[in-house]
């Protein structure tokens, strides 16, 4: 059920696992006195992120820090500690019919257990943010220690705030560079009462892509719009059988408002899911990338709406020259595309195709490393940053970690 | 540099047409919409990033202030030349560059007004979502810097939820691109980062920003309740049962009588408080929830709820409403609009505390606001010609954001800190949370000639809580 | 009774300014701000530069008066404006401040002098227009550049601005009653307009045609004078009074159930002769009852109820709202309804009531924003491809027309009751 998780690649020199956040603002104030590498560490679900830590450092693990710190059902908020996993915040706010939409089933996936300060770190998200954007629209409020010991907060409890800067937009998506994250707030949305996915498979992407063009024409507002590639569809499935591009949306509401979806997909919808069988197929969505063989290398890539096609084009044929599979998923009306290039036994096929991805896509896009052998990161840029924009990070990184001990040469700064 | 030769710097980089000097014309941009005044020494409009560039070096050469202005609507004294220095007015460059409509984007320059880029858009189906009620005025420029929010941004979220990319010159003149068309950027969200920042970070001069499609379905209701409790409780109830009206906006019976002899919006006279709730979406989704938000505030004793039967009678209820602040000035010779947030639960019990404050001040205080998401808008009334009456306005503001703050509030939800709550942050934040604060702006304006003196109090007062102080108040 | 060069004391400019709340609403209306992007040449700015003035801590110099006199008087602000900010009372109480305090370099001070006087006076105009004529039709262009009347209208650099004098002045109308065609449903006292009499004659007398068919008795009162609404905007205060008071001696008669003009910019300054003979002891009343009397002539006759005509127009029809109707009187709908009586085709236009840049003599004394203004409207003129171009005043046909002729644009510029008359009679 659970797939394994992916430890440190190396083991900590020390392992702190502070109660609050003055306990490990001392520890910060320490390391970074002694100029010591600190690795913060939720679940450990994401650590295959970025180049390995460098021992010596110590591991700044976030899991006593799981306090509620408040939850108030009626205004639909929420403050947590960092160290509190997706399904147990979930557990908390279904009873009042709410959710937090980042993992429709965190108790199914492997990323339900991602911590709450995980989750901000990589700003991670799946096929709800078609519907809901991703973490930096919905967390209202961050504290977190900065690399020299500082107790910082950005935010706060409510859904509207504008006072002082918005420290939780540049947390979000920091992979721990910039400081640790101690709890955070976040605005909660009512479940829906009833859900229904709709599968449309389709012989050719061209087809795929109609059906989202149309969708995005049209008033309907799903909460979710994937589109699947033949290869991801046959190892979500352990089958190859059927070669096809397919598209799910599921959508929610009365059963007059899924009718308008069913009007609108007509024949172009081939089943329709609802109760167990919609949860496993959306599930397996969710759990993608842990599903995938441990040798995959897998990129994220982002890009404007109308270059989906063509970044999936790119990756096809990118493994097609390579004679390697490949699996592709993603929010079609986001531009938030995950693709794996499954090389086997020729890894550095796989690492040869994201060159040519790369090189191939249009040029708005941008496609981040995720996944790789250890022993071949060296030779790619796991990022894609432009220089101005680097250098502002450097810059807040000197700021809130001036002796650069937070995750010391592993991603970006 | 003497002011001179800075002078004949600015005229070199925009043109004589593009700068002002003479006393008569700096006296023009010493105010916005809020209290503070102050005058620059040069207002220069730039048309170009590359212009906008070299007068930021110039100010940073100089140690001059530069502090951009949009439309001058802001209410917390964001475009108010605290120090002097040089106003960079951004009416000139007001251009739509790209509409980009199979992307959902559009490409403005910062001086572009909010409505007219919803107007553009309109006929290819689309619309700018945040709209603040400043929306025919006020510029996007000045939207992104203070992360506006308006009635709609209860469904669609506020500013910074609509801006993917922009273009920034930096303190030193460094031109510099962030984000893009996608909806996210790799590394740290510095797009995001930027948006609320108040024209402390750097000067923006171009956005990307999504549209929106317009809805299918729109339908507007106005309920009447003779008790402002039950309306705060509707609000509650509504938001609990899994509803997120487009807008969820709230008037207190005071604000509602003065609206209505300015605005003739139909606003019953006799209540003591509406809500006006938009629901759009799918027809058979709004069909649904205007049964449910009926039969909500019914279940709050809304003695009547009224439907907007067409386009005309939907405008009318919003004109009242859009209109409501500057309404108040037909009544006082000025007000002061305050700007807290509390967690949706708490509004009844707020107002309450609000009516307590205006009681011990003998003030009259109105209240109109986005209920939906618990920013309130107190509106206090009162005489600027009376030092006295401005004081005791300005104390009892602070009171009320005191309150908010003490039940998990925050000091400003959409209006900024700028000059105004500069010095009331400490209310919301340890001294250490606001030296972070401060690391990071001067990381990237490290000689301060960014819009100084806003947002962050300076070290010196940061310790002791201080009340505003809005110099040159002209009475 | 005060004399005629001494004006009545402005309303208390203190209350009126103070109603200003700096709040900016106002700023996208103004089509001076909208050209410049100078907060000096907004709403919010003008009322901030007279605020600074009355308080002493600005001087009237030529700084500020530039920006005052850019004003259009449109009053497109007092519409936008939510917290009801009279501005067209501020901006003329700091213009009749500059005429009596600022003195103009010269040249500008005598030609503006002159100008009004002109036409304050019926005689004068005529003489005025004889000239005018003679320059349109004898081609005798370089007589007529030398005469001092056409160096006053600054035909050189404004010649396509000039009214089109027409052959057959209005001013034989003068005294006469014209009768109700049909059960008599009202009668009315006629404002001739003074521009209007000379090169708009026909305009007036199918305005008189509409009111026939309507059942209206119409009067054009003898004594009439101009309404001196550009005496008002110009800050001529006394000489504006002394015009209303021979207006109301004129035209308020008991047995007229309105007093009818269909320019709008007189009708605006006729309906505040209430406020502007206030102070005016021996003439207030009436002049309170003189303005509750007086309707634009689409006002009037929506209100009547116009009857249906004997054919409507094919083509396709929009409508620039004078800003004086629009701003000054809030008459809207009333021409509207009237088009869509006789233009099934109608649409509207963005930014309709905008000002087309006309307001009075801006047009000449402010020729280069002017045409900047007219530009920018006829980009939106031209994008509702109308074949007609409808308003309802003197004053923005010609400047209308004038930028449809700058743009080579094939549009006609045709005054509503102008288009009523072509349906009523079939043409
Ligand atoms: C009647 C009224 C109603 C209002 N309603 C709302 C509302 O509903 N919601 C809301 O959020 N606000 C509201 N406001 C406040 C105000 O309109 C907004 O803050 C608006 O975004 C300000 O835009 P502006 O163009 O007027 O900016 P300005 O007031 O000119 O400037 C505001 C800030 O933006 C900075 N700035 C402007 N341009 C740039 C740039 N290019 N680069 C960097 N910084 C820049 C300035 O330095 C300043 O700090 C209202 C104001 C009024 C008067
Ligand atoms: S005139 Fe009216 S709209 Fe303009 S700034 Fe003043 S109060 Fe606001
Ligand atoms: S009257 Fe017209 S031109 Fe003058 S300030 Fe108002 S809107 Fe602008």
């Amino acid at each position: 059920m659970i797939a394994a998780e992916h430890k440190l690649h190396a083991a900590p020199a020390e392992v702190a696992t502070p109660a609050g956040e003055s306990e490990a603002a001392e520890i910060l104030r320490e390391c970074s006195r002694f100029k010591t590498a600190v690795v913060p560490c939720g679940s450990g679900l994401h650590q295959h992120i970025g180049l390995a830590p460098q021992p010596p450092f110590v591991a700044l693990k976030s899991e006593r820090l799981t306090q509620v710190e408040y939850y108030d059902p009626g205004d639909l908020t929420i403050g947590v500690g960092a160290g509190m996993t997706l399904r147990e915040l979930d557990a908390l706010v279904k009873p009042h019919g709410q959710w937090l939409p980042v993992l429709a089933f965190p108790d199914r996936a492997s990323g339900g257990n991602a911590t709450i300060g995980g989750l901000l770190a990589t700003a991670m998200h799946g096929p709800l943010k078609h519907a809901f954007g991703g973490v930096r629209e919905f967390c209202i409020g961050v504290r977190f220690v900065t690399g020299d010991g500082m107790r910082a907060k950005g935010g706060g409890r409510v859904v509207k705030n504008v006072a002082g800067y918005d420290l939780m937009k540049l947390l979000i998506g920091s992979y721990g560079t910039l400081g640790v994250i101690t709890s955070a707030s976040f605005k909660l949305f009512p479940r829906p009462r009833q859900t229904a996915t709709f599968v449309c498979r389709f012989p050719g992407l061209q087809n795929a892509m109609a059906v989202r063009d149309a969708l995005m024409a049209s008033p309907l507002a799903p909460l979710a719009l994937e589109i699947i590639s033949p290869g991801a569809a046959a190892l979500l499935h352990g089958h190859a059988d059927d070669a096809g591009w397919r598209v799910l949306l599921r959508a929610s509401g009365s059963d007059q408002q899924l009718a308008r979806y069913r009007d609108h997909l007509g024949n172009a919808a081939s089943a329709e899911l609802t109760g167990e069988d919609e949860a496993a197929a959306w599930s397996l969505l969710e759990n993608f990338e842990s599903a995938l063989p441990p040798d995959a290398v897998v990129v994220a890539v982002s890009c404007p709406l109308s270059d989906v096609a063509q970044v999936l084009r790119s990756a096809e044929r990118a493994a097609l020259e390579r004679k390697i599979s490949w699996a592709g998923i993603g929010r079609a009306c986001t531009g938030s595309l995950l693709i794996a290039f499954l090389g086997g036994s020729r890894p550095e096929q796989s690492i040869s195709a994201v060159h040519a991805l790369r090189a191939s896509a249009p040029p708005s896009a941008n496609a981040v490393i995720r996944r790789c052998p250890d022993s071949l990161k060296a030779g790619i840029a796991l990022w894609q940053l432009r220089e101005g924009e680097l250098e502002i990070m450097r810059t807040f990184k000197n700021a809130l970690d001036p002796a650069w001990i937070l995750n010391r040469g592993r991603y970006f700064v | 540099m003497r002011l001179s030769a800075i002078r004949a710097k600015l005229t070199a980089i925009c043109g004589s047409r593009a700068v002002l000097h003479s006393k008569e014309d700096l006296l023009l941009y010493e105010y916005d919409a809020g209290l503070a005044r102050a005058r620059p020494d040069f207002v220069v409009f730039p048309s170009t990033t590359e212009q906008v560039a070299a007068v930021v070096a110039l100010a940073s050469e100089s140690g001059l202030p530069v502090v951009a202005r949009g439309a001058g609507t802001g209410l917390s004294g964001g475009a108010i030349p605290r120090s002097g220095g040089i106003v960079l007015a951004f009416a000139r460059m007001n251009r739509i560059l790209e509409v980009d409509v199979a992307n959902q984007r559009a490409v403005v320059q910062p001086g572009v007004v909010n409505l007219e880029l919803s107007e553009h858009v309109r006929p290819l189906g689309f619309y700018f979502a945040p709209d603040p009620s400043s929306q025919k005025a006020c510029t996007i420029g000045g939207n992104v810097a203070e992360n506006s929010g308006g009635p709609h941004t209860l469904a669609s979220g506020v500013t910074v939820n609509h801006v993917t990319g922009l273009e920034v010159v930096l303190a030193d003149g460094r031109i510099v691109e962030l984000g893009g068309k996608s909806s996210e950027a790799a590394g740290y969200d510095l797009t995001g980062f930027f948006v609320g920042s108040e024209g402390t970070l750097g000067i923006t001069t171009k956005i990307m920003v999504k549209l929106t499609r317009v809805p299918e379905h729109v339908s507007t209701l106005l309920a009447i309740y003779n008790d402002v409790r039950d309306a705060g409780n509707t609000v509650v109830e509504i938001t609990s049962a899994g509803i997120t009206p487009a807008a969820l906006e709230m008037m207190d019976g005071w604000t509602l009588r003065a609206v209505e002899a300015a605005a003739h919006a139909g606003y019953p006279q006799d209540a003591a408080a509406v809500l006006l709730i938009e629901l759009e979406g799918l027809r058979e989704t709004v069909d649904e929830q205007v049964l449910a938000v009926e039969a909500a505030c019914a279940r709050q004793n809304a003695r009547e709820v009224r439907i907007a039967q067409n386009d005309a009678e939907r405008q009318r209820l919003w004109y009242g409403r859009k209109n409501a602040f500057a309404a108040i000035g037909r009544i006082s010779p000025s007000y002061y609009t305050q700007d807290g947030v509390i967690p949706r639960t708490r509004i009844p019990q707020t107002l309450e505390h609000i009516q307590q404050v205006a009681a011990r001040y003998s003030l009259t205080i109105g209240n109109v606001f986005h209920a939906g998401d618990g920013n309130l808008h107190p509106l206090i009334l009162f005489d600027d010609r009376s030092p006295a009456e401005t004081e005791k306005s300005i104390q009892a503001g602070k009171e009320i954001l005191q309150y908010c703050i003490s039940v998990g509030g925050s000091l400003t939800g959409e209006h900024g800190v700028g000059i105004e709550k500069r010095d009331l942050m400490p209310m919301l934040f340890s001294d250490e949370e606001l030296q972070v604060m401060r690391r990071l702006r001067e990381a990237l304006n490290p000689r301060g000639t960014l819009n100084p003196e806003k947002l962050i109090p300076g070290a010196r007062t940061c310790m002791e809580i201080r009340t505003p102080q809005f110099p040159g108040v002209v009475s | 009774m005060p004399s005629a060069t001494e004006p009545v004391t402005p309303p208390q400019l203190d209350e009126l300014y103070r109603t200003c709340v700096h709040c900016g609403l106002c700023l996208q209306a103004c089509p001076t701000y909208r050209e410049l992007g100078l907060e000096m040449d907004s709403p919010r700015g003008r009322i901030r530069q007279v605020m600074l003035v009355e308080t002493g801590q600005l001087d009237l110099g030529p700084g500020v008066v530039e920006h005052l006199d850019r004003c259009l008087a449109c009053r497109a602000c007092e519409t936008a404006c939510p917290s009801g900010v009279r501005y067209g009372e501020i901006i003329e109480s700091a213009r009749a401040r500059i005429e009596q305090q600022y003195r103009r370099p010269l040249p500008a001070r005598v030609a503006r002098r002159i100008g009004y006087r002109i036409i304050a006076d019926f005689k004068l105009l005529a003489h005025a227009a004889t000239l005018l004529r003679f320059y349109q039709r004898s081609g005798a262009r370089r007589l007529a550049q030398s005469s001092g009347i056409l160096r006053l209208f600054r035909l050189q650099q404004t010649e396509s601005l000039a009214p089109q004098i027409e052959d057959d002045f209005f001013f034989r109308e003068l005294g006469n009653s014209f009768p109700a065609e049909g059960a008599r449903r009202a009668r009315v006292a006629f404002l001739a307009g003074c521009i209007a009499s000379v090169a708009f004659a026909e305009l007036n007398r199918a305005t008189i045609r509409v009111l026939q068919k309507n059942g209206v008795e119409v009067w054009v009162p003898e004594a009439q004078g101009c309404c001196g609404a550009l005496h008002v905007h110009a800050g001529l205060q006394a000489e504006a009074q002394q015009l209303a008071r021979q207006n109301i001696h004129a035209m308020l008669a008991s047995d007229v159930d309105a007093i009818v003009t269909n320019a709008a910019g007189c009708g605006t300054t006729l309906k505040e002769y209430g406020a502007l003979l206030a102070a005016d002891p021996a003439f207030a009343a009436r002049a309170g009852e003189f303005a509750a009397r007086v309707r634009d002539v689409n006002e009037f006759l929506a209100a009547l109820g116009a009857r249906p005509p004997a054919r409507t127009l094919a083509a396709r029809v929009t409508y620039q709202d004078p800003c004086h109707l629009a701003h000054g009187q809030r008459v809207r709908s009333a021409p509207r309804e009237l088009l869509r009586l006789i233009a099934p085709n109608f649409v509207e236009m963005p930014r309709a009531d905008s000002c087309c840049g006309s307001a009075g003599i801006y047009n000449i004394a402010q020729n280069e924003l002017s045409m900047q203004i007219l530009d920018t409207k006829m980009n939106d003129v031209a994008a509702t491809q109308a074949e007609i171009l409808a308003t309802a005043n003197v004053g923005c046909m010609l400047q209308l027309r004038a930028g449809i002729a700058r743009r080579g644009l094939n549009i006609q510029v045709r005054h509503v009751m102008e288009l009523l008359d072509d349906a009523c009679r079939g043409a």
